[in-house]
């Protein structure tokens, strides 16, 4: 698994309150298989999977080039005793599933507190995120209607998708979509025209205290 | 405010979460090893582009020719030549052109795009909103020279450093004491905490409080002071490696004793005043200052640097230059090691620099790692098979069998290889009818010394009892993708080691928790794979230059010693210019080394060659030559030039870095009374043919070392 046959290393990492879902949500994923036990994590584990992914233009026509990709899913543990290490690690991740239950109000409700948490942690203020509501399955169980959900996301500007780790149901949409976004923002960071940089760049110095500081690359 | 991944207190985690996390942070640091090593490949591959374009960053070339490959432009096309990001101007051969139909040239395409692969875009990123948050500023501004490797730290990698180092304390049980106050007080840079609270196992997960470097390198004399004291007062002889075990499990990243900090300072006064001076932006042959004033201010004032500067520019990108503006006309002024400076760049040069970084700090910590997972006592024991991966060993007619167990203990994590006897093994040195053998273990695919186990050796027997388990902490998850290499060996006390079998157990589709006994007959190695995974891994390359003197034409040049004989037959001249990008095997990131010759066939040891020792560089200039002599150009054809790059190890074994093997490819060769076959590749062979092709004139050559020697058998 860790040959370096592959042309980028993605990492993305999965986030929300304990018990909606994460570890279920990425084991679907990667190995395409549910288990219903609820075993929870101790802090962080991570999977793997590879991946070709083909660009696409703004248009929308794929460029025809296909890159293999290795993704490290980062998986953390949602409960409130690991939250010091957890968020350590949000800002090693390019991307982002945050996670809540669609049959748990109160998941849904702190999803507000993991996008601030995000915020100050990820490697910028905007990282890529995509909203799943997990566990689409339990119909007759649903506290969080589409809707609403969908108005959340629409607010932070992200995407949102209902999956159920159970039935595989737009699992593989959600990291996919993820990987775009992220593969996307990639494109943008490295191409954008030379005089933007240096323009930004004395505008943002706050003065010499900072000799590491570098330019916002995006 | 964002909280550093190095200020996580963990101490609230028992002793088993804690062992689980560690396993998550070994997977990953797996995994950032494969990363490591794809970017490294992914650089020289830069490096080899901009070689090709000759115009440096200083735009005093003729805006007429191309700046990649120098053919000539058309005056007209001068005026739509210019690439959007280096400005240079380039003609259309030498172009990339973007999906929205702009284009840039090839370089600057070569560049963004490996800033994509190796992740950079990412990690620039998060090192700006990080390095530029409150709290961090203060760190900064007291640490201002530290590393830039922090850079690409993660939060894994830190907490895998911190905790590994401690398991290390924990395992060296002779003198627990003195190690731990040892390495504590160089960890924690100056703060001095009690013994007790160290070993108090919370504390372990904490991390430590920086200071500023004056301290630090007080704290760093203090801590070389204790251990001497401590040792000398125990009056307890120890083996050097174990001495340094604690250092060198942790030479990279943020919190490595700040006196790396405090040294890096004076150095980067030393770099930079050379760089002043250095105002002709032309790319100039290594210059050994900054080094040597590195080497010179360690000596004095650091007795264990873990992490000695000079490798900083471990790939050196001078040949580069090809931006005109400012941002790259720092690089154009780069000398080795120059990039120490780097945290006094304004920002825009920084950015340039970012890759320089990035590859030297995989070094790094491929060098950090390397040792951090290995046991002492894998350390301390064979050397030898290194040889083994050389090549450099007997052959014997196998004969025998194993018995062994493998399982996998959940409570643990482990897997366990219980060697229990071997029958009838053959005489690894059948003239005397003895074998000394001992058993290793590699868990496949990796070949490291890190995945290798040993029993000891019994004396003079050919059905050894060993009864010994050999361990490997690794998740279950893991190990389907991997297989268990057991092999046997004859040691050799004063002649060379010889092979006595091998047996392979895919670990996929076996049972590992009911272990059941095997006995499996052992089997000659796998001849066939050797060829195809020899230069699976990179190990980097070596730069040669070979002629072919014909005979009675007296050479021209003079090399020592050689036209004493008046001999009628030709020669083969071999210069040994450099290599590049070698592993790193010694604490620190370095490499002693040195190259070593041999032309087969041959009788003896009449035509083995050595050159000088260069030491602590993993691009060594050699500059030697090694020369054959009585040679007709008929018999070139079926010879076999083979050289290998060897660390220098005092006292010990030397450790093999790689080698090439030069030849026509065809036919196969004798070595001693072994057939072997020319199994060279690709430009070993181009090389080799040139040289033969034309006589009198050199055929140069840069060729990728094979990460094994291992001799395909003639059929």
């Amino acid at each position: 698994m860790t040959d370096g046959d592959y042309d980028y290393l993605i990492k993305l990492l999965a986030l929300g309150d304990s018990g909606v879902g994460k570890t279920t949500f990425l084991y679907r994923y990667t190995d395409n298989k549910f288990n219903p036990k609820f075993i929870t994590t101790v802090g962080i584990d991570f999977r793997e999977k590879r991946v070709a992914y083909t660009a696409t233009n703004p248009n929308g026509t794929t460029t025809g080039k296909t890159f293999k990709v290795h993704l490290q899913l980062w998986d953390t543990a949602g409960q409130e005793r690991f939250r010091s290490l957890t968020t350590a690690f949000f800002r090693d991740a390019m991307g982002f599933l945050l996670m809540f239950d669609l049959t748990s109000q109160q998941s849904f409700l702190n999803v507000r507190n993991w996008m601030s948490q995000l915020q100050a942690n990820a490697y910028c203020e905007n990282p890529d995120i995509v909203l799943v509501g997990n566990k689409a399955d339990l119909a007759d169980q649903r506290e969080v209607q589409e809707k609403q959900a969908k108005e959340l996301a629409d607010k932070y500007g992200i995407p949102y998708f209902e999956t159920s780790a159970a039935t595989g149901a737009e699992v593989d949409k959600a990291v996919i979509t993820l990987l775009d976004l992220v593969m996307k923002r990639m494109e943008q960071c490295v191409d954008k025209p030379p005089a933007e940089p240096a323009n930004g760049n004395g505008a943002t110095k706050l003065g010499d205290a900072q000799p590491n500081e570098k330019k916002c690359a995006c | 405010m964002p909280e550093p991944a190095d200020m996580i207190n963990l101490g609230f985690l028992s002793d088993s979460e804690r062992e689980l996390i560690l396993e998550v942070l070994r997977r990953d640091e797996e995994l950032r090893l494969a990363e490591e090593q794809r970017v490294r490949k992914l650089k020289t591959e830069l490096m080899e582009v901009k070689r090709k374009g000759a115009k440096r960053g200083s735009g005093r070339y003729s805006q007429y020719i191309c700046a990649r490959c120098l053919e000539p432009l058309t005056r007209l096309a001068v005026f739509s030549s210019q690439c959007r990001i280096c400005n240079h101007h380039v003609c259309r051969n030498c172009r990339r052109v973007m999906p929205n139909d702009s284009w840039v040239c090839n370089v600057c395409a070569k560049e963004s795009d490996l800033k994509k692969r190796t992740g950079d875009w990412f990690y620039d990123q998060r090192f700006n909103r990080f390095s530029t948050a409150p709290g961090h500023d203060l760190v900064r501004v007291s640490l201002k020279k530290r590393p830039a490797s922090k850079k690409h730290e993660t939060a894994g990698q830190t907490l895998l450093r911190s905790t590994e180092i401690n398991q290390h304390l924990a395992s060296a049980v002779p003198q627990p004491r003195q190690k731990n106050l040892t390495f504590h007080l160089s960890e924690k840079s100056g703060s001095i905490t009690s013994k007790e609270s160290f070993e108090s196992r919370d504390e372990v997960w904490s991390r430590p409080v920086r200071s500023d470097t004056e301290s630090a390198e007080n704290a760093s004399i203090a801590s070389s002071k204790t251990e001497t004291e401590t040792e000398s007062g125990r009056g307890t002889p120890e083996q050097p490696r174990t001495e340094n075990q604690p250092v060198r499990s942790s030479p990279t990243g943020s919190h490595v004793s700040s006196t790396t900090a405090a040294v890096r300072a004076d150095t980067v006064k030393a770099a930079s005043a050379n760089s002043d001076a250095n105002t002709v932006p032309e790319v100039k042959p290594v210059n050994p200052s900054p080094e040597l004033e590195v080497d010179r201010l360690f000596k004095k004032s650091v007795r264990r640097a873990p992490n000695p500067p000079e490798y900083v520019s471990t790939l050196d990108l001078r040949d580069g230059c090809h931006k005109s503006e400012a941002s790259m006309g720092n690089r154009s002024r780069s000398v080795p090691g120059l990039d120490l400076q780097e945290d006094d760049h304004d920002d825009e040069e920084e950015e340039d620099e970012d890759i320089d970084r990035l590859v030297s700090f995989h070094k790094r910590t491929t060098a950090s790692s390397s040792s951090s997972l290995r046991s002492s006592k894998s350390t301390l024991g064979s050397l030898m098979s290194i040889y083994s991966e050389a090549g450099d060993y007997d052959s014997v007619e196998v004969s025998g069998d194993i018995i062994f167990s493998v399982s996998y203990e959940e409570q643990t994590q482990t897997l366990q290889v219980f060697v229990k006897e071997c029958h009838k093994l053959a005489f690894g040195d059948a003239s005397r009818q003895l074998s000394n053998p001992y058993v290793k273990c590699y868990l496949l695919p990796d070949k490291s010394r890190q995945s290798k186990r040993k029993t000891s050796i019994k004396r003079n027997t050919i059905n050894p009892v060993y009864n010994e388990t050999l361990k490997y902490s690794i998740h279950r998850s893991k190990l389907f993708t991997r297989s268990m290499l057991i092999s046997v060996w004859h040691h050799g006390r004063l002649s060379r080691n010889a092979f006595l079998g091998e047996v392979e157990i895919p670990l996929d589709c076996r049972d590992l928790d009911s272990p059941q006994e095997d006995c499996m007959a052992l089997l000659p190695k796998a001849a066939s794979v050797v060829p195809a995974s020899a230069f699976a891994q990179y190990k980097g390359e070596l730069v040669i230059s070979l002629k072919y003197v014909p005979p009675k034409k007296p050479p021209t040049e003079k090399i020592k010693g050689k036209k004493a004989v008046p001999d009628e037959g030709g020669e083969l001249h071999v210069i040994i210019k450099e290599a590049k990008n070698l592993m790193a095997m010694k604490p620190g990131g370095t490499s002693d080394s040195f190259v070593k010759g041999y032309l087969f066939p041959t009788k003896a040891k009449t035509t083995k060659r050595k050159t000088s020792v260069v030491r602590k560089n993993l691009n060594p200039h050699y500059d030697h030559t090694f020369v054959y002599k009585d040679l007709a150009l008929e018999n070139l054809k079926g010879m076999c030039l083979e050289l290998t790059v060897w660390d220098r190890e005092a006292m010990l074994s030397n450790e093999f870095l790689g080698g090439v093997r030069l030849s026509s490819g065809r036919g196969t060769v004798k070595i001693g009374k072994e057939e072997m076959e020319l199994d060279s590749v690709g430009e070993e062979v181009s090389l080799w043919q040139k040289m033969m092709q034309y006589p009198d004139s050199w055929a140069e050559g840069a060729l990728p070392l094979r990460s094994t020697m291992g001799k395909a058998k003639g059929k």
